[in-house]
């Protein structure tokens, strides 16, 4: 594939010192963390610690107050890098009348431009990402007549068809059932595979520590960055957490579903 | 009945009349698709108002209307941008304060001349037998140029509509296409001016969108349809202007009223028969 022979140094994505502030209220400040050529970090933190803040400043819709991101040695916003980002469910409108292969169709739109039309390679690739997810025979159906977790993998598929270096995805693991909490891991396996950076976001501690080479702790500023035994040490845990963590038996449970 | 259907068509200025008609159909139908999908309703009812004392400037100064309604629909459209950008007052509040100030001073301006008195029902609803050749140029030529930005700029539009963060992934320039849509439903709003009036664009922009939007699944076939109930109505409704002796805008809205609820109550899947339908277990 195209690009994949860049070398691994310098680092993929790197962060210095970055902050960002939303609808005029500070909401991330100095967060410094290298992410190495094709490794996966889980973004954990709780809710309102600057998850999705970080992710809307890494795509350049909400703008940077001040630090450095570079993409593999390039700023943001000159990178060439294709840049991929899987939203949260509640973000999308299900109800615009798209079909499941339209919304595939337009990880390709980086290729097509704004008036090309698609190509067979675009159609290939369309089909072979349908296939991958396993919504191969959704591909006629309104995204709004989907289950959540079909929605998931249409939007899964959509940032495979991009062939992206560096691949977003926002609480993946919320709220979708169990088949495709299963396809997202066997999809994470196979990015690992293809060298592709992979930054997801997560309530799940557990499944963070488990799954993935390096962890980064929010709390509205970086509590921790480093190997799961590392950032996930029961000090870091309390002060991201605060009050929200019990620890029994040296497990850390969090409660973090009313606020 | 074929002499029922000719009989009107004998006089040249039905002829335009029902010309001019079938293109505001359309291209409201079309633009509208994005109005109904972006939630832009109250905007497109505010910028229709607003060309109010563009209208009246124009009038005064002796220039073209149509120009001076197309200015003033744009100033209107940025200044609401101006007003809401970084949440300092919502947006649709912005729209509710400069729809009614806009509004207030077309009138205060029109009521300042006497000989307005005439003109002003055409501005507000429409004078459809009263469109001339140059008229109808006019509205085909700029009627045309929105169908045909539509078309060219599909995929950016679709973007910007459905999924702004891809917008932003891809670096395409999301700001400047949400400003192309602002001009190109100005533009509409300023080609039907003639027809169905300030009062009723609103309507001729959602409802054939809104109709077509309970009977498709995709979004060119959306603006197909709606295109295709837009024109019938402005058809039907000219006809029944004429037999029934009523205003030809109302005419043309209320047909296009009547798809909708026929939509509303019979669409595969959404309609209310169909959710009444007794369900097999």
């Amino acid at each position: 594939m195209k690009g994949r022979d860049i070398p691994a140094s310098p680092a993929r994505l790197e962060l210095e010192n970055v902050s960002a502030s939303y609808n005029g209220r500070p909401a991330l400040s100095g967060v410094t963390f290298q992410a190495p050529h094709g490794s996966q970090v889980a973004i954990v933190g709780p809710n309102g610690a600057g998850k999705s803040t970080l992710f809307k400043v890494l795509v350049g819709l909400l703008p940077l107050q001040s630090g450095h991101i570079l993409i593999h040695g390039q700023p943001l916003g000159q990178h060439k890098d294709c840049v991929a980002y899987v939203p949260q469910r509640e973000e999308v409108d299900w109800r615009f009348p798209v079909t499941v292969a339209d919304v595939v169709m337009m990880g390709r739109y980086n290729r097509q431009g704004w008036f090309g039309r698609p190509s067979a390679a675009d159609r290939a690739a369309v089909r072979r990402c349908l296939e991958q997810l396993a919504i191969a025979d959704l591909a006629d159906r309104s995204i709004g007549e989907l289950s959540g977790g079909q929605q998931q993998r249409v939007f899964l598929a959509r940032a495979l068809t991009q062939e992206p270096h560096i691949l977003l995805l926002d609480e993946p693991f919320t709220g979708v059932d169990a088949t495709t909490q299963e396809a997202t891991l066997d999809l994470l396996d196979a990015l690992r595979q293809q060298g592709v950076t992979t930054l997801v976001s997560t309530h799940d501690l557990s499944l963070a520590a488990r799954r993935f080479e390096y962890v980064l702790l929010l709390n509205r500023e970086m509590v921790a960055f480093g190997p799961p035994a590392e950032a996930l040490s029961a000090r870091a845990i309390q002060t991201a957490f605060g009050g929200r963590v019990l620890f029994v038996d040296g497990v850390a449970v969090v409660d973090d579903c009313c606020r | 009945m074929i002499n029922w259907l000719l009989e009107p068509l004998a006089y040249g200025f039905l002829q335009r009349g029902l010309l001019a008609a079938v293109i505001v159909g359309v291209v409201c139908a079309v633009i509208g698709s994005y109005v109904v999908l972006r939630g832009m309703a109250f905007l497109g009812d505010a910028l229709a108002h607003a060309i109010l004392p563009g209208v009246a400037l124009a009038y005064l100064l002796g220039a073209n209307l149509t120009v001076g309604a197309f200015i003033a629909a744009i100033i209107v459209a940025l200044l609401i941008g101006l007003f809401s950008r970084q949440g300092a007052v919502r947006e649709d509040t912005a729209i509710g304060i400069l729809f009614a100030a806009a509004l207030s001073l077309g009138i205060a301006m029109i009521s300042s001349v006497r000989t307005f008195a005439v003109d002003l029902s055409h501005i507000l609803f429409g004078n459809v037998l009263g469109v001339s050749s140059a008229d109808l140029y006019l509205a085909g030529g700029l009627g045309a140029l929105v169908l045909l930005a539509v078309a060219v700029f599909y995929k950016p539009l679709l973007v910007i509509s459905f999924d702004p963060v891809l917008a932003a992934t891809l670096r395409w320039p999301a700001e400047l296409f949400r400003h192309l849509l602002l001009v190109l439903l100005a533009l509409t709003i300023v080609v039907s001016l003639q027809t169905v009036g300030v009062g009723l664009v609103a309507a001729m922009l959602v409802t054939p969108a809104a109709t077509a939007n309970l009977l498709t699944r995709r979004l060119p076939s959306m603006m197909a349809v709606a295109a295709l109930i837009g024109a019938l109505s402005a058809v039907i409704g000219l006809y029944l202007s004429y037999y029934l002796n009523i205003a030809s805008g109302a005419a043309v809205v209320l047909v296009c009223t009547g798809c909708f609820l026929l939509a509303m109550l019979v669409a595969p899947g959404r309609g209310w028969l169909w959710q009444l339908r007794p369900r097999r277990t």
